[in-house]
This record gives C-alpha cells, structure tokens and sequence, in this order.
C-alpha cells in the first residue's frame, strides 16, 4: 500500500503533467488553423482585440486559482483542465465531500473530489458530444422559453441547494458557528452589488479580496468564543458514512 | 474562403476531437487513481460507488446548461471551436462574454464575428486561448505549494487552521450569494425555493434516516429550483 505521501507525489505528478500537455494542446489548436489557412493576426490586431479581455481575465482566473485549489486539493488540476468550475465540478466536488463526509483540506475530501470530478468530467464531455452529435434535433427542445427561463436561473438554484452546505462543516472536524465570520463580507458584497458595481462576472476577483477578509473575521470571532472547533471521533452512516 | 468554411472544416474537428479525447482520457486516469487510493485508504466501496452516482446525477442538469451555451455560440463561431472550449477549460457563462470581448476588440459584434472573414476567427481562437490559459499556468507553477501549505494547514493541531479552512468555503457563500441575491426578485425566489427543498430533504434524511436521499439532495434542489425559476418568472415577469 502507497503512503499518503506516495499518492500526493503521484498524483502531482499526473495533474501536472496533463496540465501542461493541456496547455500545449489548447495554444496548439489555434496556432495550427492559422498556419494552415494563413490567418495569423498580425501583434497589433491581436493587442488591439485581446487588451480588454486579457484585463478582466486573468487577474480573474488567477484569483479562481487561489480560492479554489485549497477547497479542491490535487482535484484542482482536472478542475481546471475540464473547466466550468463554479457551475458544475466544484458544486458536485463538495455534494460528494458531504456524501462521503469528509473534511475539504485533508486527503480524504481529495480523493473524494478527485473522483467527482473525474466521473463528472467525463459524463459532461459524453454530454456535449451527443448535443453536438443531435444539435439539429435538440435545438428545438433546448430553447424553448421555459428550458431558457430555468437555465438562466440555473446559479440561484445552485447556490441554493449549495448554501447549507457551504455553511455547514462536513466530516469529522466540525466548525461550530463559522458562518459567523461571513456575515460582515456578505453585508460588504451585498452593498457593492446594490449600490456600487454589479459583480457579475468578477467574483474571482472580489474572493480574492474577500477571504482575507473573513479571515480576520473568524480570528476576532473564534477569540470571542463565537466559532468552536468539535472533533468527532465517528461520523453516523447519515453524516456520511464512517469507515 | 469564408469564415465558416474554416470555423466548420475537417481540420478544426480533428483538432478539437483530437483534444478533448486526451482530456476524457485524463479523467479516467484521475477517476481511477482516486478510486484506488480511496480503497487503499479504507474507504468502502459502497461510499465510493454513492460519490459516483451522486457526481453523475448532479452533472446531469448542468451539463444540458452547457450544452445550452454551445447553441449560443454556434451561430457566431460555428461548431468545434465552442465545443472545445466548452468541454476543456472553458466555463458557459466566461465563454460568452470572452467571444463577446474578443469580437467587440476588433470593433464588431459577436454575431457579425463571420463579416471579418477567416482571419477573424484565427484572431478570436489565439485571444480566448491566451485569455482563459493565465489560470492554468498559474495552477502549473503555484498548485503544488497552495496545495502542500493547505494539506499541513489541515494536519494541524490548532482549532485556529480548521477554522482557516471553513472560511474559504464561507468567504465563497458571501461573494456568489449576495450577487445572486441583488440580480432581482425572480433570482431571490428561486434562491430561496432551492434553499428551501435542500432543508426540507436535509431534515427528512435526518429525521426519517433516508440514507438514500443524502445522494439526491443537491440534484433534485437544483431541478426543483430551475423548475421554480419558470412559475415565478410567468407569475411576476
């Protein structure tokens, strides 16, 4: 049996790996097509159209880095690779933590979100393909008004189904009143979104800012006694399933 | 030749199929080597087959929503390029408005994206690509470090680490919800219906010991809430 160190070198090992491969792979695609057809945009052109979404996305993306590689652990290089993170892989990587009642940091939650997003990456490539495969047919069906209104509100939904869980610790080292530590960036972002600049689109960017934030929160609140820490010696089969 | 004729040819499926074969091949190998560690770590098989099956059913919806995204960016940049982009690397919602930016840099819209000719695509291709790439390369040279400082943050022994570690969860509710929250009435409805649906299953799995429930909670919220999201936009839009 491999250690706990064994496995993380391993898999490091393979998520770097991919992620450069990928990274080749993705410039390789464009530079390609326009050698092939001669459609090489000349610095300028491309300095021109790329300045503007350059600036938003990569301090963007960047901050995404940050924020969720520690929930994720070695899952987030597939995260990344696979992308479409705060609509699908990381929701199902923390709906499986909580199934399999496992803590986000320890190894456990990494190999639970590994495999989560693993499976899930799969199912979803299998999926665009048939859309891609059946697009004349489905695009009747999938744009029908009421299948566009409940796409739109797919995020609320999300989030929805999302907070209690967000809030709440899984696994064996419960955070007691951690939510606590949230309210004063929830008021802060809350304010901004109504009064100052939509976020839309920048959330990235205001985590970045706001986990600092809470940070400092969850310090003045643990101080005053207001957030515990309980560690439970086993998890019941509904919390999760100890093994 | 036109923009589609290059947007749609045989090379750009290759290339792009060519791609997102590795990444579904990546994937197994992740799946699979998590699986296995997850048996090495004694965790029951029965836990890992209820993580599949949750993770399967829950990337249903979301998936169709993607699928949604592609037909979006279909018309304007034909079918392979958002197909890669939407099975590798890219988000549907980042997507959208990176074609959008990219086009309206070149002083036209994403929909008249085909009057610039092919080289306008080769222009959209390299910009997205290099715009979305900054997060990887950053994963490629910081991931490691982010990941071994939080793995000791969570080994340690001080109740002050753990605390660290939920607050990056909380700090994430406090950014997306209030967003969410402030886009309208319709939004805070269907953000309070889902809430809502997750309490009510959370309690029944709890107070009736619904095992099976637990694995279904996130999927039939986010189903029942999207529903939600069509009777109250009839009733106040």
């Amino acid at each position: 049996m491999r250690t706990s160190e064994q496995y993380k070198k391993e898999i490091h090992k393979t998520g770097r790996i991919g992620l450069l491969i990928t990274i080749l792979l993705l410039f390789a695609v464009p530079i390609i097509i326009c050698s092939v057809y001669d459609i090489f945009p000349t610095f300028k052109q491309f300095m021109l159209s790329s300045s503007g979404l350059l600036a938003i996305f990569v301090p963007l993306t960047i901050s995404e880095v940050i924020s969720f590689t520690p929930l994720l652990g070695s899952a987030a290089y597939l995260t990344f690779i696979t992308g479409n993170i705060m609509n699908l892989k990381f929701p199902c990587a923390k709906g499986a933590m909580d199934v399999a009642g496992a803590t986000p940091g320890t190894e456990k939650a990494d190999v639970i979100a590994t495999l989560s997003v693993g499976v899930s990456s799969m199912l979803t490539i299998i999926i665009i393909a048939l859309g891609v495969l059946l697009l004349v047919p489905l695009e009747p069906i999938l744009q029908l008004p009421a299948v566009k209104t409940a796409t739109d509100y797919m995020l609320p939904s999300l989030f929805g189904a999302l907070a209690l869980s967000l809030l709440k610790s899984s696994g064996d080292i419960q955070v007691k009143g951690a939510w606590k530590a949230g309210v004063v960036p929830f008021v802060l972002i809350l304010v901004v979104n109504l009064f100052v600049y939509p976020l839309v689109g920048l959330e990235g960017v205001a985590l970045i800012l706001m986990i600092p934030l809470t940070i400092l929160c969850a310090k003045i609140a643990h101080k005053k006694g207001w957030i515990n820490v309980e560690y439970l010696n086993e998890t019941t089969e509904i919390q999760g399933g100890k093994e | 030749m036109g923009f589609f004729d290059v947007a749609n040819s045989r090379l750009v499926y290759l290339l792009v199929v060519f791609v997102i074969v590795f990444v579904f091949i990546l994937s197994i190998i992740f799946a699979r080597k998590a699986w296995k560690r997850g048996i090495e770590m004694g965790i029951s098989k029965d836990i890992l087959k209820r993580v599949v099956k949750q993770s399967l059913i829950f990337t249903l919806v979301p998936s169709i929503a993607i699928v949604i995204g592609l037909f979006a960016l279909a018309p304007a940049l034909g079918i392979p390029w958002p197909w890669l982009r939407l099975s590798v690397i890219g988000s549907v919602s980042y997507e959208l408005m990176a074609a959008d930016m990219a086009t309206s840099g070149m002083g036209m819209s994403l929909a008249e994206a085909s009057s610039g000719g092919p080289a306008a695509l080769g222009n959209i291709m390299l910009v997205m690509t290099v715009g979305i790439s900054a997060g990887m390369i950053m994963l490629l040279i910081f991931g490691k470090g982010i990941m071994n400082k939080v793995s000791k943050l969570s080994a340690s022994k001080s109740d002050f680490a753990h605390v660290v570690m939920a607050c990056f969860m909380i700090a994430l509710a406090a950014v997306f919800i209030p967003g969410i929250l402030a886009k309208g009435t319709i939004f805070i409805l269907t953000f309070v219906t889902s809430l809502l649906v997750t309490a009510i299953q959370a309690i029944i799995v709890e107070k009736y010991k619904v095992k099976w429930l637990k694995d279904f909670i996130l999927s039939f919220s986010l189903v029942i809430g999207m529903a939600s999201s069509i009777l109250w936009a009839s009733l106040l839009g």
